[in-house]
């Protein structure tokens, strides 16, 4: 079931005013969101709920055991083998392939064969979200950070259908805490819900959808058919397309979970302002880079033991990144690229600077942006030729025709960007003059949205980006 | 009688002014939340009624059809004489996308003719040789040269199955170098197929195309979408039955014909890819009755249309779904999309060999290159 469908449209309104109606009495809206939200992941297939069921439950059982253990080496050990399930799962239905034919080949190389045969699994949709997130509550409750909440809580949070199949990644204790006490039904942040709703709708609908389908599909699927002016604004136009198809998905979640009266983590955060590599994952899926620092990059050690582990440290925690994104190769180079440009980035700011202004911040957002484009290159190209034609496509044919760099391209690569350096300002003052409107307003605007999106977006809905993950 | 009535709060100017967010912004009930959701998408339903209407002609035959159908067309009604339709028409008149809400259901396809009389295109025509002469050794038909200077047209479209095949042909053709691919890429659309022209109307579709493009080759790939027991546009007074009945095939066969027919008759030589065997066997058997009613109709346009069976290609030792195959350097390469339907690259990649094969058959693509080496 897609955010912006019909389908979607029709259960929302059974259940938001049902969710509602149950919130003052917990011990009823807990059963009835979980029961709504395996519903929910149920519409992709109905076989994956007893995974997802048997997540929660795997979790829980050694989140709980970890919290009643006070001896050290015991915890250590349950909290080993919760992880092992949580990887392990992960590991199966997502990299099992992946790793088998990558090994088979490698022996293939030297004459051997590898006699363990390929499963062609499905990947169930969200696995990568929802694993993240029960992994981050056995480790809360090892660390103490967070004692374990009953069964139907933790159903609750790890079900969640604002969040269950493409995040945010929301931690316990953000989450949790709103979970155990009934919403205010008379201050619903409506404002900003709709507005969010409407924006990452036509981000999602008119931004993404047409960038692909105008340039990006286009030019990555053959790109050694394609002018080299063609090639660079189909990276421009990536690098806008995901930025819109995801952060678009994000602010629909956060949206629909705030008329449910609940508050999710902020995702995105204009990342293609950064002024540094840096800056741009405090900008980019905030709560995946947050994820990664406190349980990836802290754990081994983050920068706490010299100089040459912390570049080890990071490159560890982008390159499990990266394959935390797909089953491929060219993730891992993504992830890689990413943990280069991080040491790097962190070897010059070694060097003391004064924040740049000016021209010079200009400079570094231009040359940060750029980066992150090399690298989306790897993240879209579906083989390591098909990066190489585009990389070496690039220099090589400035005189062919370029057909498909429209005005319509340009303007939406413009318009994607350009909204990222609107003044912050900007969407609370719409949002606060939303809010003045009479209800029947508030509708008649949402509507007009609703319409100019369904005229300006291509045919059918297409799925978002981020589900494969 | 005393009636019990609860406190009331205070009537201060805060809760005169209502709530507010920690940002200062007007807070409301959930009550208004959902009123606003529901006049939003009643209103936006109304300004989108063609649209909506026509989404759900376009579904799968079954009651969410006639669910929708009946929820849809009256709303269409009431938004035409509301005149809220307006809005709609006049965007989509101002972004240049004005009849995309038509439903059509046309199939126009060129008159059947017996198809051994249907001249093939690019082939050189027959000479009769005179009278008394001794009849000459029989010769193989020359076949029409292209080179990097006079590029054979290729244009390539069909359903979603052709996107990943169909763009390893562009890549190969850019190889090959004597092939122009026509347009950006492949013509594709996603959930489409000859079974429901009210979708995409594929029949004027291609022969527009064929008349534009002027392509002297044609790769096409449907039937995915096919495996149906209901079709629109069929004829009055014609049933078509359930999926693989003797009218079914026959209704399914007519289009087919027509369709290699309109390309044919543009002068264009047709490549049909058929469909892959699949994960699941019901579907698998589905479409080996569509493949075998492509196949019998490009059997009879020998020399015009060539079908290209990938059913046995990406089967495995078995027999059965191969996800994996091994590729011509001995790895181990994913053929196949998770959906266990689609292709994956290298999957494209051994079509895209296929339909090369079949097109060097038919035309001569390499001898520019002795003349070049001359």
């Amino acid at each position: 079931m897609l955010f912006p469908t019909a389908t979607f449209a029709l259960f929302f309104l059974v259940v938001l005013p049902l969710s509602w109606l149950t919130m003052p009495r917990p011990h009823r809206w807990r059963p009835f969101i979980v029961a709504a939200s395996y519903v929910f992941y149920s519409w992709w297939d109905w076989r994956f709920v007893f995974l997802l069921a048997g997540s929660t439950l795997w979790n829980q059982l050694l989140a709980v055991a970890i919290h009643r253990s006070a001896v050290p080496a015991r915890r250590r050990l349950l909290l080993v083998v919760a992880l092992a399930g949580n990887v392990g799962v992960l590991g199966y239905f997502k990299y099992y392939d992946f790793f088998v034919s990558s090994t088979d080949n490698l022996l293939a190389v030297v004459g051997l064969d590898l006699p363990v045969g390929l499963r062609s699994l499905v990947l169930p949709v969200g696995v990568s979200f929802y694993t993240f997130m029960a992994i981050s509550y056995v480790v809360d409750a090892y660390r103490g950070d967070f004692e374990p909440v009953t069964l139907e809580k933790f159903a609750a949070y790890l079900s969640f259908f604002p969040h269950l199949v493409a995040g945010p990644i929301v931690r316990p204790g953000e989450l949790i805490p709103q979970l155990e006490t009934p919403r205010d039904p008379r201050s619903v942040d409506t404002s900003r819900a709709f507005y969010l709703i409407a924006t990452g709708l036509f981000k999602k609908v008119v931004i993404a959808n047409y960038l692909a389908g105008a340039i990006v599909d286009d030019v990555f699927g053959a790109p050694g058919q394609h002018s080299s002016l063609e090639l660079l604004v189909a990276i421009y136009a990536y690098a806008v397309q995901i930025y819109a198809d995801f952060s678009g998905y994000t602010d629909m979640a956060i949206g629909i979970a705030l008329l449910l009266g609940f508050r999710f983590p902020q995702n995105f955060d204009s990342p293609y302002t950064a002024v540094s590599i840096q800056d741009f994952w405090r900008r980019w899926h905030m709560t995946l880079s947050r994820w990664l620092r406190d349980y990836v990059y802290i754990p081994l050690g983050g920068n706490r033991k010299g100089e040459l582990l912390t570049y080890r440290n990071l490159l560890l925690t982008m390159l499990i990144g990266g394959l935390w994104h797909g089953a491929g190769w060219t993730f891992v180079v993504w992830g890689g690229l990413h943990g280069v440009y991080l040491a790097a980035g962190r070897l010059r700011r070694g060097r003391k600077e004064a924040p740049p202004t000016g021209l010079a911040l200009w400079r570094r957002r231009l040359v940060t942006f750029h980066l992150v484009c090399l690298a989306w290159v790897f993240f879209r190209a579906d083989s390591f030729g098909t990066a190489k034609d585009v990389l070496v496509g690039l220099f090589t044919r400035w005189d062919a025709a370029s057909p498909l760099v429209g005005t319509g391209v340009v303007l939406a690569i413009a318009a994607g960007i350009a909204s990222q350096y609107l003044p912050a300002r900007l969407p609370y003052r719409l949002m606060e003059r939303f809010s003045r409107l009479p209800v029947p307003a508030q509708a008649a605007v949402l509507a007009l949205v609703l319409m100019v999106t369904s005229v300006m977006g291509p045919e059918g809905v297409a799925p978002f980006i981020y589900f494969r993950f | 009688m005393a009636v019990e009535t609860r406190p009331r709060p205070p009537r201060t100017p805060a809760r005169r002014r209502g709530r507010t967010t920690e940002d200062g912004r007007r807070a409301l009930t959930a009550g208004h939340a959902l009123v606003i959701a529901v006049l939003a998408l009643v209103l936006g339903s109304l300004l989108n009624a063609p649209g909506l209407h026509k989404s759900a002609y376009n579904q799968p035959e079954g009651w969410k059809r006639d669910v929708a159908l009946a929820l849809t067309g009256p709303l269409a009604d009431v938004s035409h004489a509301l005149l809220l339709d307006r809005p709609r028409k006049l965007l989509q008149a101002a972004l240049g996308r004005s009849g995309e809400d038509r439903i059509d259901t046309t199939i126009a396809l060129p008159p059947a003719t017996p198809a051994a009389t249907t001249p093939a295109p690019s082939t050189p025509p027959a000479t009769t040789p005179p009278v008394g002469a001794t009849p000459p050794a029989p010769q193989k038909p020359r076949k029409q040269a292209f080179s990097p200077r006079r590029k054979l047209r290729l244009w390539i479209a069909g359903d979603s199955l052709v996107i990943t095949p169909g763009w390893a042909i562009v890549r190969a053709a850019g190889r090959a170098r004597a092939i122009l691919p026509l347009g950006s890429g492949p013509d594709a659309r996603v959930a489409t197929g000859l079974e429901r022209p009210d979708v995409f109307n594929w029949f004027s579709y291609v022969a527009a195309k064929a008349r534009t493009l002027r392509p002297n080759a044609v790769v096409l790939a449907f039937g995915a979408n096919d495996d149906h027991d209901y079709m629109t546009g069929v004829p009055e007074g014609v049933s078509i039955g359930s999926f693989g009945s003797p009218a079914w095939v026959r209704e399914y066969r007519r289009r087919v014909a027509g369709m290699m027919d309109t390309v044919n008759r543009a002068g264009a030589f047709l490549v049909w890819i058929g469909l892959p065997i699949t994960r699941s066997e019901t579907q698998t058997q589905r479409f080996d009755t569509i493949n075998a009613i492509v196949e019998s109709e490009a059997r009879k346009r020998r020399g015009r249309v060539v079908y290209v069976d990938t059913y046995a290609t990406f089967a495995s030792d078995s027999g059965g779904f191969a996800q994996y195959l091994t590729d011509d350097a001995g790895r181990t390469v994913l053929v196949r999309a998770p959906d266990g339907v689609h292709f994956e690259r290298a999957g494209g990649d051994v079509i895209a060999r296929m339909v090369l094969r079949a097109l060097n058959e038919k035309f001569d693509l390499t001898s520019w290159r002795r003349k070049a080496r001359r």
